[in-house]
């Protein structure tokens, strides 16, 4: 283990050009939405402080975000971040396995006590003792709070690690549980997305490295300058929007044509991400530029607003499934009725009034 | 029951002021925003930065919330300082045993047939002011803090993000936000029904001018103030 080298060292001995490497610093700036100045900065932290250690951990989740993280986009970048971030345990690429393994992270939270960066995948199980994630022969739950303990920061990465996703959807049967809820004395970046944008972990680490603290965050726990706008804002359909022409079928010109999917239940209006500006695959697409409308997977119960396809969510209304329009109407009906109905009292109870005040 | 036998000025002109201009801005706001949520026209052929029509019905939303939100601050304003007897909810209060009392209760059986009499006030009866405060007081309460949640979404750091930003993460997450502002959108049309038809039966069944005393000011065929009395 190259305990004591640079990123730059480790960059050199990929044989990696210094042409590149500056192109990776500035790319980095701009992820981070620091100004140009900053770019001397990056470079000479890379070049100087000792790397990260990333103790990488997976509960309950599916390894797409590994799968997301390994193809990080720009090709540089591809092959930088695997060396850069230092992954010193990581349950899916690392090459040893079970004792071996667990000893490897034993001695990095001892070597590097309160420095290296634990990054978490997936969430927590917390029904039933934890039975639904066992790693090593202990719950999930249990290795997850050993291991933060001494972290400098935890890293929450994907949506089922900073919100839940599709595990504590209703009725989250194993009791799912993110992160944020099982550790609260550690300072922990949500990156949410199903999977995130693997850049967003270059970014961290390059900011944790270079300024010496994590980056800014928004209220629910991510890093601004990748979640500061929502995909709407940026998205290069937005004047379709603006004009009012939307895609009303995916089998139509429009779609075709490339409008607004807003009425296909994008849900671009309402998630926070960056895939309208960094992209995906190389920075190749992302769905909206792919003709899909966004489902919103960076966002907080996307399982519970759905259907997709949809602008409205469906509700559980009396045990149907409706939106919130139909209860509207459903409410207004029983109001009219309602009213109707009492306007049909008020008349007897005056005709019964006149009929008593004639006869007395 | 009785006669027109006298008249009582009861809602002076800023009350009414601000009745009409909530009535057309409530309307406006809810039909744009239900056109926001389900945009219905078909879309315009030609080159995109030729239309705005999406565009101009949220202007058109955003700009009707805010003089929705000037208008309740300025009726805010009036109760409290407007020294107008009939226009500071004086009577309403619901933290109060007492409130809920005889009052109300007679009123309550009378909308139920429970009992006979038909209770008459100058200003507003005990249920029709909890009807105000729960639809227009609590509902429009809601309304602007989550709407100007969702504005400040606009311009994250802004002034209405800074402000009001926190009430998104109450309810999780922005598209829960923009949900839960739909739903109770559908309050206004519920109490329009409910509104309209209570004023139009008050004026059939008490014949106390209520409905226009909405435009003119004056009520009739009052005999007594009790809610004034104490």
């Amino acid at each position: 283990m190259a305990e004591q080298k640079t990123f730059m060292d480790v960059f050199e001995a990929r044989g990696v050009k210094r042409r590149d490497f500056m192109k990776f610093c500035s790319l980095m700036s701009v992820y981070l939405g620091v100004s140009a100045s900053m770019v001397p900065r990056i470079v000479k932290a890379m070049e100087t402080k000792p790397r990260i250690p990333v103790i990488w951990l997976h509960g309950l989740e599916c390894t797409c975000c590994s799968e997301s993280f390994i193809r990080s986009s720009h090709p540089i970048v591809a092959d930088i971040v695997l060396n850069m971030i230092s992954l010193d345990y990581d349950e899916t690429l690392s090459a040893a396995a079970g004792h071996q393994l667990e000893e490897v992270r034993k001695r990095i939270m001892k070597e590097y006590k309160g420095q290296y960066i634990l990054a978490v995948e997936g969430n927590v199980p917390t029904k039933d003792n934890g039975v639904y994630c066992m790693v090593g022969g202990d719950s999930f739950e249990n290795v997850l709070r050993e291991t933060a303990k001494d972290a400098y920061a935890v890293i929450s990465w994907g949506s089922c690690a900073s919100f839940g996703c599709v595990q504590n959807a209703k009725p989250n049967p194993t009791g799912a549980t993110p992160i944020h809820k099982i550790i609260k004395d550690k300072p922990i970046i949500n990156v949410p997305g199903c999977p995130p944008i693997a850049e967003v972990m270059t970014g961290v680490i390059t900011h944790v490295l270079t300024f010496g603290e994590i980056p800014e965050l928004d209220r629910l726990g991510r890093p601004k300058s990748f979640y500061g706008t929502k995909i709407h804002d940026k998205c290069y359909r937005r004047p379709f929007f603006d004009a009012g022409m939307f895609v009303e079928d995916f089998d139509s010109d429009a779609a075709k044509k490339g409008w607004c999917l807003y009425k296909m239940g994008c849900k671009g209006p309402t998630t926070y991400n960056a895939c309208s500006k960094i992209g995906w695959n190389e920075g190749t697409s992302f769905p909206i530029a792919s003709g899909h409308p966004c489902i919103g997977c960076s966002e907080p119960n996307f399982w519970d607003n759905g259907p997709f396809y949809s602008r409205l969510a469906n509700v559980d209304f009396l045990g149907t499934d409706s939106n919130a329009d139909t209860i509207g109407k459903v409410a207004v009906g029983a109001a009219a009725v309602g009213a109707a109905a009492h306007a049909v009292g008020t008349a007897l109870k005056k005709s019964s009034v006149n009929e008593n005040r004639e006869e007395g | 029951m009785g006669q027109l036998y006298e008249e009582h000025y009861v809602w002076r002109l800023p009350v009414r002021v601000y009745h009409w201009i909530n009535a057309i801005v409530m309307t406006s706001l809810f039909l744009t925003g239900l056109y926001i949520a389900t945009p219905i026209l078909s879309s315009p052929i030609g080159e995109a930065s030729w239309y705005r029509s999406m565009a101009w019905v949220r202007y058109i939303h955003f700009g009707s919330a805010f003089l929705f939100l000037a208008n309740f601050l300025f009726r805010l304003y009036w109760a409290i300082n407007g020294g107008d007897p009939y226009g500071k909810f004086v009577g309403f209060k619901p933290w109060s045993p007492i409130w809920w009392g005889q009052p109300f209760k007679d009123q309550m059986a009378s909308y139920l047939f429970i009992k006979r009499e038909e209770p008459n006030y100058c200003g507003h009866n005990p249920v029709a002011a909890l009807s105000y405060f729960l639809f227009v007081f609590c509902g429009s309460f809601f309304m602007v803090i989550t709407g100007l949640a969702m504005y400040g979404e606009n311009n994250p750091g802004g002034f209405n993000d800074t402000l009001f930003g926190w009430v998104m993460p109450i309810f999780g997450s922005s598209a829960q936000l923009h949900h839960i502002h739909h739903l109770v959108a559908w309050i206004f049309p519920v109490f329009f029904i409910l509104h309209l038809y209570a004023v139009l039966r008050h004026d059939i069944v008490d014949r106390s001018s209520v409905t226009s005393s909405m435009v003119t000011g004056y009520k009739h065929n009052v005999e007594e103030c009790p809610e004034l009395a104490e």
